[in-house]
């Protein structure tokens, strides 16, 4: 395997059972990231992007098929080592930002933290992110994107290996969403953090340094970006 | 602090309502047993210290005569340690008041008296001996009898002015009844006097003899050995009854309330702790259900399934230390005010207190653990839900039509927010009925004091108008003649007369025995209504025994079965009759034979013991001073009795109702709090949509009247499956109690029902009012 290459997934394939129907969500889907790299997923809605990030999140489990990080394979994990994974090298940014309620910013980057290895300075982190002001405030104190600010921070602040962001601008009005994108962009050039990214949004793409695109669980296509743009010139 | 744990101290504060609701119930339950079991465990010890120091005697015997002589056979008996004999009679007393009747009973003591020893109060012993007497220390304060008074007691027909030289309390009276038949202790009417042995035998007419033998053993292992062989021994001499320590009138009462106090000690915190745990486990659980998202973001996190559910279980886990310490802090401090309160009640004129930290350390294990497998329980489905499931938007809940759209003719005339309460509580049927079991628990357990008032009252109506009809119950000193009927008759006028037979004997049946009067009465008696238990009303039979239910139950017979009447009358031989049936007594336990039957096989022929009369004349004016009349009971003075019996029940009562008010509540508070929790997200809609506060708070409150329609309807059979639960632990073999309630009782704890729920909707108007619809619209926080 080559030195730089951080995930190898392998033929996955994940399928539902619900009652009579088998709904495929993944159908041998392989390629492989490399670190440093920012990785956009792209597809409409029900392609199985979700699946797949939950998947190198170690948040699910596949049906077959193989995930490899660096020489790892999660895929073969039990659930301790799961939950050990997502603990120590993944960071996940979510939609809905899902913020504890009753934790301030600051506390929310905390929780993370506290149970991690080898953390990041979380003061450093949330000035980085915009919210040196507002550590403070409660979730119910602050906007969309703040609490997205709040929520990469959080991610960022385990110093995991990989960050994986489940359409992060999905809730935010465009303004707001270029400049989580912006954020996320200087977080995978100033920490050196492997990205990935899914979106419903193709002009977003543009900014990847790989893009995937999906279909019905396939990939589609699986290029590399020669010029990714930055994302305060995405419009959409 | 960790986050995690900071984070569960805010959502306790913001549910501080609740918690605070469910810990009192903790502390409540707690308090209730760290009190009692270590009042109670005292009063024991108590009791035991005051009968060794006293040296309470294990064997006793009554009988007409035993002359001095026979002591020393039964010392000789192998295993008795010290022997006794006394003379004791029931006698009355002289009062300023006519109208009242004050008896006594006159106990002698000698110099050298070691058995039953007197524990004086106030005074001094006896020091003339044919003109002093020492007063029991109950009988003393009831009449506000002080030293140097004088007291007139009539013996043999003679009035005799005594002196009062001392009080004392006595071991043997600790609990102060006169008989059995007593319903409890009416220290004003009935007392003890002790005199010196040369009064008594003098004046009794005992020269060299006595009444009643005193005895003490080496081990009581050997008592049923020992108290066969004295029954031997002096069955010569006409032996009333021999009975041991187990079954002497004070000491069985007193052991009896401690046993009541005992099983108290232990269910009420048990129910308290129960319905703490269910209300934890059911706030949980919806707190689970409710937190979805963010148990998938910890997860995501890295936090493992046993980290979550501590982090819950941690939540009844403070309830349950707080609840623990606070209670065990309040029992303990309220423990030796409690014993004490008890010591007075039963007359110990002593107290040995000490801490038993085995109940605190009982308490506190015992709410942990409560708590904890309620909150494990509760929060179990921690462990179910799937970090990558629970980011996916829960799928929406299926709207439509509820089965009473079908019936469109109700459905047609119902207003549009009546149809949405019923789409409501209809497409929720588990919230719905949780709520519903919550209020239908708290009926149940309200309606337990409300029916223990109203059997307490049905008691008494259906022992002394239905079972017992006669005005007058009267005893005579010594058997007598049947003739006697007549020479009453003479005397006042009667409506109707009975002759009656009571008298004392064992009834035996396998292994179990017990000491009872049996009566016997005319075939045609007109003054006892028998029920058999189906409710049938029956006739006396010629033959065989009737058995009231409190006695068939102690001694586990049947109708059918045979039982061994032991009797203590000289050269008469123990009969086997038949139980012809079991009947109704909710007061007492007794068997009844018909009268000619009991004296030919029990008895000497035609004696009877005493006569029921109704009559209209002046009976206890006229007959109070003929000769061997001991005692003219009249329906006032029973109902007097009662009253005064009723005055405790409804002091005991009241705690019941402040306790199941406190459950009551706090079952109903919390669950119409959760209700609103749950549902911010559904009322933020309607508030967008144009519904007013009000209007949503009428919607809540006719779900919540739905609910507790409900409720109730769901308490009724639970409340009668909990009272013949209770039936069963309250009917002792002295009563019997039958709680069926009334009508009025589940009315008024309907009402009182109502009044909690609407307390509790009151507390969550405050929290509709305080609901910020757009910020919960805005943020899908969680
Ligand atoms: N737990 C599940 N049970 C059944 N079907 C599921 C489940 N999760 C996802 N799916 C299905 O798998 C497909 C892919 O879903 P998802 O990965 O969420 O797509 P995307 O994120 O691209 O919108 C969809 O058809 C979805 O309905
Ligand atoms: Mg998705």
């Amino acid at each position: 395997m080559d030195n730089d290459v951080l995930m190898k997934v392998g033929n996955l394939s994940k399928k539902y059972r619900m009652g009579e129907i088998t709904v495929n969500a993944l159908q041998e889907v392989s390629f492989e990231i490399k670190e440093g790299e920012f990785v956009v997923i792209l597809g409409p809605s029900g392609s199985g992007k979700s699946t797949l990030l939950n998947i190198l999140g170690g948040m699910d489990k596949p049906s077959t098929g193989e995930v490899l990080l660096r020489d790892e394979k999660i895929t073969d994990y039990s659930d301790k080592e799961l939950t050990n994974y997502r603990r120590d090298k993944v960071g996940f940014v979510f939609q809905f930002y899902n913020l504890m309620a009753n934790l301030t910013s600051k506390e929310n980057v905390e929780l993370a933290t506290e149970i991690c290895e080898g953390p990041m300075d979380i003061d450093e982190i949330l000035v980085d992110v915009g919210l040196g002001e507002r550590k403070e405030h409660f979730p119910s104190q602050m906007s969309g994107g703040e609490q997205q600010r709040v929520a990469i921070a959080r991610a960022v602040a385990k110093n995991p290996l990989l960050l994986l962001c489940d359409e992060p601008t999905g809730a935010l009005d465009f303004q707001t969403g270029i400049s989580i994108l912006s954020l996320l962009n200087k977080i995978n050039k100033q920490y050196n953090k492997t990205i990935i990214i899914i979106t419903h949004n193709s002009p977003i793409a543009n900014m990847g340094d790989r893009i995937i695109k999906m279909r019905s669980g396939k990939i589609i296509e699986n290029s590399v970006n020669p010029n990714p743009i930055e994302p305060e010139r995405i419009v959409w | 602090m960790k986050r995690l744990d900071l984070r569960l101290l805010r959502l306790i504060k913001n549910s501080k309502g609740q918690f605070i609701a469910i810990t009192i119930l903790v502390i409540v339950g707690l308090t209730i047993y760290t009190a009692l079991s270590t009042a109670i465990v005292n009063l024991e010890d108590t009791l035991n210290y005051y009968y060794d120091e006293k040296n309470f005697a294990h064997i006793f015997v009554q009988s007409t005569k035993i002359p001095e002589s026979a002591l020393n056979k039964v010392k000789k008996i192998n295993g008795v340690k010290e022997v006794e004999g006394r003379v004791v009679f029931d006698i009355k007393m002289e009062s300023d008041n006519s109208d009242e009747k004050v008896k006594a009973r006159i106990v002698s003591i000698s110099d050298n008296s070691s058995i039953n020893k007197l524990h004086i109060v106030d005074g001094n012993e006896i020091e003339t001996k044919n003109k002093d007497a020492i007063v029991i220390e109950q009988f003393a304060n009831a009449r506000n009898i002080k030293i140097n008074d004088t007291i007139k007691p009539y013996i043999e027909g003679r009035i005799f002015d005594l002196r009062v030289s001392g009080i004392s309390a006595s071991p043997e009276y600790v609990y102060l009844m006169e008989d059995e038949q007593s319903l409890l202790p009416m220290p004003d009417k009935f007392g003890i006097i002790f005199v010196s042995e040369e009064f008594a035998r003098q004046n009794f007419g005992f020269k060299d003899s006595f009444n009643e033998i005193l005895i003490t053993v080496k081990d009581k292992e050997h008592m049923d050995r020992i108290k066969d062989q004295v029954e031997n021994e002096l069955d010569q001499y006409g032996i009333k009854r021999i009975y041991d320590r187990d079954d002497q009138l004070s000491n069985r009462m007193v052991t009896e309330e401690i046993i009541g106090v005992k099983q108290m000690s232990s269910t009420i915190p048990v129910i308290f702790l129960g319905v703490a745990a269910v209300i934890i486990a059911a706030m949980l659980s919806r707190m689970v259900r409710n937190d979805r998202m963010s148990i998938g973001v910890l997860k995501a996190l890295g936090y493992s399934n046993m980290s979550i559910l501590i982090h819950y279980t941690k939540f009844s886990i403070l309830i349950g230390l707080i609840g623990s310490i606070f209670g065990v802090i309040l029992g303990t401090i309220l423990s030796s005010s409690m014993a004490k309160l008890y010591a007075q009640f039963f007359n110990i004129p002593m107290l040995k207190f000490k801490l038993y930290y085995g109940y605190m350390f009982t308490a506190i294990s015992l709410s942990i653990t409560f708590c904890t497998i309620a909150g494990i329980w509760g929060a179990r489905r921690v462990l179910k839900i799937l970090p990558a499931e629970s980011m996916r938007p829960e799928p929406p809940k299926q709207g439509g039509r509820v089965f009473l759209d079908k019936a469109t003719i109700i459905w047609k005339r119902l207003s549009f927010s009546w149809k949405m309460v019923l789409r409501n509580i209809f497409r929720n049927k588990k919230r719905f009925l949780f709520i519903s079991s919550g209020i239908a628990m708290t009926f149940a357990i309200t309606l337990m004091p409300s029916v223990l008032n109203d059997a307490s009252k049905d008691m008494f109506d259906s022992h002394y108008s239905e079972f017992q009809k006669m005005e007058y119950n009267i005893n005579f000193n010594v058997p007598l003649s049947i003739n006697t009927v007549n020479e009453i008759k003479h005397i006042i006028d009667v409506e109707r007369i009975e002759p009656k037979i009571e008298f004392p004997f064992e009834i035996v049946y396998g292994n179990s025995k017990m000491a009872t009067n049996i009566i016997g009465l005319s075939s045609n008696t007109e003054f006892y209504g028998f029920k058999n238990m189906n409710g049938q009303s029956i006739d006396l039979p010629s033959e065989g025994i009737v058995l009231s239910e409190g006695l068939a139950r102690f001694i586990g017979v049947q109708k059918g079965d045979k039982i061994k009447i032991k009797t203590f009358i000289p050269n008469k031989d123990d009969v086997y009759v038949e139980v012809k049936d079991i009947i109704k007594q909710s007061l007492g336990t007794n068997g009844y034979m018909n009268i000619e039957t009991m004296s030919n096989e029990l008895l000497n022929k035609n004696l009877i013991t005493g006569v029921y009369i109704d009559s209209s004349d002046d009976v206890k004016g006229k007959l109070e001073n003929v000769k061997n009349i001991s005692s003219i009971q009249s329906l006032q003075d029973m109902r007097a009795v009662f009253e005064e019996f009723m005055g405790l029940m409804m002091a005991s009562i009241s705690m019941m109702i402040l306790f199941a008010g406190i459950l009551g509540f706090a079952i109903v508070y919390n669950s119409t709090v959760m209700n609103i929790a749950e549902r911010r997200l559904e009322f933020s809609s309607l508030r967008v949509m144009g519904f007013s506060k009000h209007q949503i708070f009428k919607i809540i409150t006719k779900e919540n009247a739905v609910m507790t329609v409900f409720g109730i309807i769901l308490g009724i059979p639970l409340g009668q499956f909990m009272m013949s639960s209770l039936e069963k632990t309250f009917s002792i073999e002295l009563y019997t109690i039958d709680m069926s309630p009334t009508l009025s009782s589940y009315i008024i704890t309907a009402v009182i029902t109502i009044v909690f729920v609407v307390i509790a909707q009151l507390a969550t108007y405050k929290k509709i009012n305080k609901l910020d619809f757009i910020e919960a619209l805005k943020n899908r926080i969680s």
